[in-house]
């Protein structure tokens, strides 16, 4: 009983994390009907904006979220301007868009392997090894530290999504593009902001998992079938449904890797996605898949 | 009379395809209601995406209030004061009826402005203010062409522009959608209806458009077509007297 409760939370605790990493891939996709297998390759560009100055002058990593944030979203903009709205206007656009974003991962990879090398890497905050006690049960501070910072952040977006003018044009543009842009949204716009604001989101998810996860360049082809099953899970498009794809999925591999081994609670993910596009392509809280 | 919008020798497709369009004519009168007919793959819904900058304008030019619209974004056309509701109705189903309006003033800024006149669309269209928190996606179709067609109104635009508003609905219900869109011309809003029933589209109207092969074969005054002999036997599927 304990070392289920004892999973369950470890599950849980992580997350959060899960869901602001995929939170961003979310977005993406339902503003753009861009699937951006990039997207973790970006969150490690995030880890190693965290990691440095900690490595160098041990500097905490939650100070750098916010500057991993603006890094990744001036990216995001430049990205957007000159690869990704060129797109647009192809016919193709779908397909072109999932090379491009599978090209642009190994671009990425490739760099940071070049500048960093495929050494492992973690940064070390007190925190990050360190738990809270309850009786019998531990809840590590660095994974509950990084799932609150993860679901605050979430919620602001949500927030931002559902009250603001910009977030109605978002949500607008994510619903049904071509009558935002006659009601005078002009969805290109709405395009590079929500493209800035999703790496805004990798780049904050990075910082995080600095501290949570060992990470080299080419770790992020394990993170992309993570994500891609708990986004698919709750319905792309969908920041709800990635929260909730997030905390199942996460639980559900953490009682895998206690119960069967941890081999096997990887494994739980790559099942889940294909489950889900088997059973009910749409998800959780999806649109219907012929949009994609 | 002096035009409000006049769209001359119109040439205009989608993408690189071919001309859909090969100079089509329209001349809209201020304060009256238009009708455009003509059969199926005539142009009709093109005309209008291009009058509203959803499509380039090739050749020809499209003038309002003596300016030309040609090369403008649909966001800026729209804040001349044209709105178009597109034949596939244009809603945002998961957003909610009162955020559906909201949408509809996103081009006002001033938010207390934008508020005052959803509260004063609300009152007009009691349905909609019932159904206020509901998502768009869950009304009938009747409900949600009333929607559209409201939505335009937040914006007291100049013309409106409604492609086939009654497609799908049943008899009672096109009625109703009709009724919605006297009251708008009663306002003082410029409609421009694009309508299969081209007899009962006729009968709402003042003027009436004649278009098929992308080109304008008859403009003139509603009565006018309908009185046409040729017109009637080629358009109309010489049914008179049918209401
Ligand atoms: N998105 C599109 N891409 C390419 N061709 C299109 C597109 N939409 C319409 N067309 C073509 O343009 C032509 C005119 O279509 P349009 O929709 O303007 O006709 P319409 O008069 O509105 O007919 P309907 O009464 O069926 O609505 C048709 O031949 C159609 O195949
Ligand atoms: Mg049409």
């Amino acid at each position: 009983m304990i070392l289920l409760i004892q999973t369950l939370i470890l599950g849980i605790a992580l997350g959060g994390v899960y869901a602001l990493m995929g939170s961003g891939l979310s977005l993406i996709f339902g503003v753009m009907r861009i699937v951006n297998l990039a997207h973790p390759s970006l969150i490690m560009i995030g880890a190693y904006v965290a990691y440095w100055p900690f490595r160098l002058s041990n500097i905490e990593p939650m100070f750098m979220l916010p500057v991993a944030a603006i890094i990744l979203a001036c990216i995001g903009a430049i990205l957007y301007r000159f690869v990704f709205e060129r797109e647009a206007r192809s016919a193709k656009y779908s397909e072109m868009t999932v090379l491009l974003t599978f090209a642009l991962a190994m671009v990425v990879e490739g760099m940071l392997g070049t500048a960093f090398t495929n050494t492992q890497r973690i940064t070390s905050p007190n925190y990050a090894t360190e738990a809270f006690f309850l009786a019998d049960i531990f809840i590590p501070k660095g994974q509950l530290y990084a799932s609150i910072i993860s679901i605050i952040i979430i919620s602001a977006l949500a927030l931002f999504l559902k009250y603001s003018r910009l977030g109605y044009a978002i949500r607008a543009t994510t619903e049904n593009r071509e009558a935002a842009e006659l009601l005078g949204v002009n969805v290109n716009r709405v395009g590079l902001i929500s493209f800035a604001i999703g790496l805004a989101l990798a780049g904050a998810a990075g910082a995080l998992v600095s501290f949570i996860f060992s990470f080299f360049p080419s770790k992020h082809w394990e993170w992309i079938v993570i994500l891609m099953s708990l986004v698919v899970l709750g319905g792309m498009g969908s920041i709800l449904g990635t929260v909730i794809g997030a905390f199942l999925l996460s639980a559900v591999a953490a009682l895998v890797g206690t119960y069967f081994g941890a081999t096997w609670s990887t494994l739980t993910f790559f099942i889940a996605l294909f489950v889900v596009l088997l059973v009910r392509p749409q998800g959780l809280f999806g649109e219907k898949p012929e949009l994609a | 009379m002096s035009k409000l919008l006049e769209a001359t020798g119109v040439v205009a497709g989608y993408g690189d395809g071919p001309a859909i369009l090969n100079g089509a004519d329209l001349s809209v009168h201020p304060r009256k209601v238009h009708c455009i007919i003509g059969p199926n793959g005539a142009g009709k819904s093109t005309l209008l995406k291009a009058i509203v900058g959803m499509l380039k304008v090739r050749k020809g030019d499209v003038r309002y209030k003596g300016e030309s619209l040609k090369g403008l974004r649909p966001d800026k056309i729209l804040r001349k004061g044209i709105c178009f509701v597109p034949q596939e109705r244009a809603l945002f189903p998961k957003m909610t009826v009162r955020e559906n309006l909201r949408m509809g003033g996103y081009s006002i800024t001033n938010d207390s402005y934008l508020n005052n006149r959803i509260g004063e669309i609300e009152e007009q269209f009691p349905i909609l203010k019932e159904r206020h928190s509901q998502h768009a996606g869950t009304l009938s179709g009747g409900q949600q062409q009333i929607l559209s067609m409201a939505r335009t109104m937040i914006l007291k635009p100049e013309i409106v522009m409604l492609d086939e508003p009654s497609l799908g609905l049943a008899p009672k219900i096109v009625r109703e959608v009709f009724g919605v869109m006297q009251m708008m011309a009663k306002e003082g809003i410029t409609i421009i209806l694009v309508e299969q029933n081209a007899l009962m589209g006729l009968k709402y109207s003042d003027w009436g458009v004649v278009l098929d092969l992308g080109r304008s074969l008859f403009d003139g005054p509603a009565q006018e077509i309908l009185e046409d002999p040729r017109i009637q036997e080629l358009y109309l599927g010489g049914m008179k007297d049918k209401p």
